[in-house]
């Protein structure tokens, strides 16, 4: 299935792009998508235990899953003001 | 609520903030500020994920109103490049009494800067930085 995935600040410049879309299995989770672009992206480990998610612009945790369509939104934690 | 690129028009907002009801106007105003942990900064930039921003934004106003009796909240938050003594993002709230409005604003701008998708980058005349990442 097809997901649009966005990255945002220091999460973007380790991924190397602001939006994509992907293909990826019908049970995949936000954790098991974060899985697979950590292996392509060494930069992003070091960003794991404060790392942010969002499915459809409401925060969620690694284990949710995902459904065809959905937007993904991987960030740093928050810093505006 | 608004996100906007141009400079926040702080006295025009201010002018308009409350009615006759209300007995106090609470306003907070962020500013960027020239020196950050001994670091000389240039300038800033806001980096924004505006859909859910807004969502975020929404919640935090309903919130408030559901909480306090406040009669008139206004957010105006900057994105894009913010130069130092600009003004970064303004908040007014008011109230018919004073301890509402106050507790009100001091929420709003907490949770702001702990849930709203906003991102602050500082620059310094040898590079810049995503403030998130070095706390």
């Amino acid at each position: 299935m097809k997901i649009t995935l966005k990255t945002f600040a220091s999460i973007r410049d380790i991924i190397g792009f602001n939006q994509l879309e992907l293909d990826i299995p019908d049970d995949a989770t936000a954790g098991s998508v974060i899985e697979t672009l950590a292996e392509k992206h060494e930069g992003l480990a070091s960003h794991r235990e404060t790392l942010l998610i969002a499915v459809n612009s409401t925060y969620c945790g690694s284990d949710t899953t995902l459904k065809e369509g959905d937007t993904m939104a991987l960030f740093p934690p928050v810093s505006g003001g | 609520m608004i996100f906007q690129k141009d400079p926040i028009p702080v006295t025009d907002l201010v002018a308009t903030a409350g009615n006759d009801s209300d007995g106090a106007i609470i306003t907070f105003i962020g500013q960027a500020r020239d020196k950050s942990r001994d670091k000389g900064v240039s300038h800033l930039e806001y980096e924004i994920y505006e859909e859910m921003a807004s969502s975020e934004m929404k919640k935090i106003i309903d919130d408030s109103y559901d909480q306090w009796p406040i009669t008139d909240c206004v957010v105006v938050h900057r994105y894009g490049t913010v130069n130092i003594g600009e003004t970064s993002i303004f908040i007014a709230v008011s109230s018919p009494h004073r301890d509402d409005a106050f507790k009100a604003c001091r929420y709003i701008i907490d949770t702001i800067k702990k849930t709203v998708p906003i991102w602050k980058k500082e620059f310094y005349s040898d590079g810049s930085q995503w403030i998130s990442d070095r706390s």
